[in-house]
């Protein structure tokens, strides 16, 4: 339908790459200069990328930062599938057409500042643009937790800034989230040091457990990750009774609302439907979904 | 844009021969969410598929690339006729191009029903999908066979005097009988193809990808079988005046002049927009300067100049 206020927010633009960094874990951080997309993005919001000529389709990354000055996106993902496999074989300078940014965005509730950002693999990325984006929001406190089976992409250190309530077993945060103020932890089983022994959702619970009901009513939670962690992220907003938004993924064809390629059921008040990943989300109210 | 793409398609005058195709555009002005987009840049825009009552669709996967090309199985997740015509037939801004509806049906009453309802609609046209391989009721049940089709456009033809298009199924034996049976039943146009049936699986879990078990392959892969069945097509409909939408997997302005050289007079865009969401502007300028260069004074001249002179063999029909 005509939506004066949806035209024309999509860029389609040539993306150079500026760098692209392998991790171990088979992760990749890859920064191009697209400036009208970066000038738009927000938390949440991504960008539909084509991989190569080989590869005509194109990929949708979760954007985990942008520099409106500097115009540039940067992308964290695991080579998982042909068009990946062909985008980590990209280098420095070579273009990439990008549209972006699609979607919308997490809405945090100012009526609840404390925000548990819940991200797990290649679901962290959204996190630390929310954390950035955030920073000097005075409105909103966000906890970051993380978690991850293959070793962080980021620097970790002794986390500066402390948060009560916190298993101590938890002790390391993102060097990067702390120089924004934002107190991090990171849970995983692979027994990396600073880390809790376990799931994030895990490491969420204990924390949200120790919180009396008046902070509980304060506290909004906001995820993206693997299926298994959405549902359990999921779970914990249900027992502790929190809203929660998650972020979704799906195979996406056009990326712009033409094809209804991606769509995943929501449970509404008025029944169930099917709304699409890429326009209608990718964030939706968790409630909806599980 | 130039007077020389401008042409007449069964009734309709479009300013360009490029149609944007069912499935892929939403429900006509999703990608005006992409700056540089206009749908100025187009002769027509096919709707979503439309039935009489709300449809879900098919659960997730829907989509899976393939090479050069992909899979696809939504199954005509759509919001029903009412709301189509009452809610978003309206907001379409019908000055900018022509507006083409899906009419979709488990039955031949529903096809008949939803054709009468855009009947009593500002929509231009109406493209009749006996094709759709991804329900499981209506769709190709009735476009594999041309009794079958002929039935569902005399039911439509019969509760309306627009333009009709039938969309025509890949996946049968013999398509130029398909359309000579729809043409002898009222059909003002034929599109030609609609996807071809295909499937994927997941070795690992050794599952179908799809959720739908199987969907409908499209994409540049389906490019030569798409202009084969527009030259078999137009050896029946072109004689009796009766143009094609030609599509399958064309991307380019040469693609766009193949089909229009094998009989189709109007071209689709589909996956390609995936690629390529600003296609449609290239391949008009790419029409326009052939024209020139070739000296075609129009777009419609194109149509069916297939040279087949001292050619041994025409490929035979079926």
């Amino acid at each position: 339908m005509s939506d004066p206020t949806t035209q024309n927010t999509i860029c389609l633009e040539e993306a150079t790459i500026i760098s692209q960094q392998s991790f171990p874990g088979d992760q990749y951080i890859l920064r191009v200069h697209a400036p009208r997309s970066a000038a738009r993005a927000i938390p949440g919001s991504f960008a539909h990328l084509a991989c190569g000529p080989a590869i005509p389709m194109r990929r949708p990354l979760s954007i985990m930062r942008a520099h409106q000055r500097k115009g540039w996106l940067e992308f964290l993902y695991k080579p998982v599938g042909a068009g990946l496999e062909h985008l980590k074989k990209q280098t420095t300078g070579e273009t990439l057409s990008l549209l972006g940014p699609i979607g919308n965005g997490f809405t945090p509730d100012p009526r609840r500042p404390n925000i548990l950002a819940i991200g797990g693999g290649v679901g962290i990325p959204p996190m630390i643009f929310l954390a950035e984006s955030l920073q000097n929001d005075n409105r909103f406190e966000v906890l970051v937790m993380m978690g991850s089976e293959v070793p962080f992409p980021f620097e970790l250190s002794k986390a500066g800034i402390s948060v009560s309530r916190v298993p101590p077993t938890a002790s390391y945060g993102v060097t990067l989230l702390e120089e924004w103020g934002t107190p991090s932890r990171v849970a995983s089983k692979a027994g990396y040091e600073g880390c809790f022994q376990g799931f994030v959702t895990e490491l969420a619970r204990i924390w949200l457990s120790k919180l009396s009901a008046q902070e509980l009513q304060k506290v909004q939670l906001l995820g993206c990750g693997p299926t298994d962690m959405l549902k359990a992220t999921t779970v914990l907003a249900k027992n502790f009774d929190l809203p929660c938004q998650l972020a979704l993924e799906e195979y996406m064809a056009c990326g712009v609302g033409g094809c209804a390629g991606c769509t995943v059921l929501l449970h509404t008040p008025q029944g169930p439907t099917m709304k699409r990943v890429c326009v209608d989300g990718p964030v939706f109210d968790a409630y909806q979904i599980y | 844009m130039s007077s020389r793409l401008a042409l007449k398609f069964c009734g309709l005058q479009l300013s360009s021969p490029i149609v944007l195709l069912s499935g892929c555009v939403g429900f006509g002005e999703e990608y005006t969410r992409v700056e540089g987009f206009s749908n100025q840049d187009v002769g027509a825009i096919v709707l979503k598929g439309t039935t009489s009552q709300p449809r879900l669709g098919n659960p997730p996967h829907r989509l899976w690339e393939t090479p050069s090309g992909m899979l696809n199985a939504i199954g005509l997740q759509n919001p029903g006729i009412d709301k189509v015509v009452t809610e978003i037939l309206p907001s379409l801004n019908f000055s900018e191009t022509c507006f083409i509806a899906n009419v979709c049906g488990s039955t031949v009453d529903e096809y008949a029903e939803v054709t009468r309802r855009f009947d009593d609609s500002p929509i231009d046209a109406m493209e009749i999908n006996i094709s759709c391989p991804n329900v499981k009721e209506g769709g190709v049940a009735f476009g594999n066979y041309p009794d079958m089709s002929a039935r569902v456009v005399e039911a439509c033809r019969d509760v309306t005097d627009k333009p009709l298009i039938t969309k025509l199924s890949p996946n049968q034996t013999d398509i130029a009988a398909n359309a000579r049976a729809c043409i002898e039943a009222g059909s003002d146009a034929l599109a030609v193809i609609n996807t071809i049936m295909g499937m994927a699986i997941d070795v690992e879990t050794q599952r179908p990808i799809i959720g739908n078990v199987q969907g409908g392959l499209s994409g540049p892969a389906i490019r030569p079988i798409a202009l084969l069945k527009v030259h078999q097509v137009y050896e029946v409909a072109g004689p009796q005046g009766i143009p094609i939408l030609g599509q399958g997997g064309i991307e380019t302005a040469a693609d766009a002049i193949e089909f229009l050289l094998a009989g189709a007079t109007t071209i689709g865009l589909g996956t390609a927009l995936f690629y390529d969401p600003l296609a449609a502007k290239k391949i008009n300028s790419g029409i326009e300067e052939y024209l020139g260069r070739h000296g075609f004074s129009s777009v419609a001249d194109l149509t069916g100049q297939l040279n087949l002179s001292d050619m041994q063999n025409t490929p035979a029909s079926g």
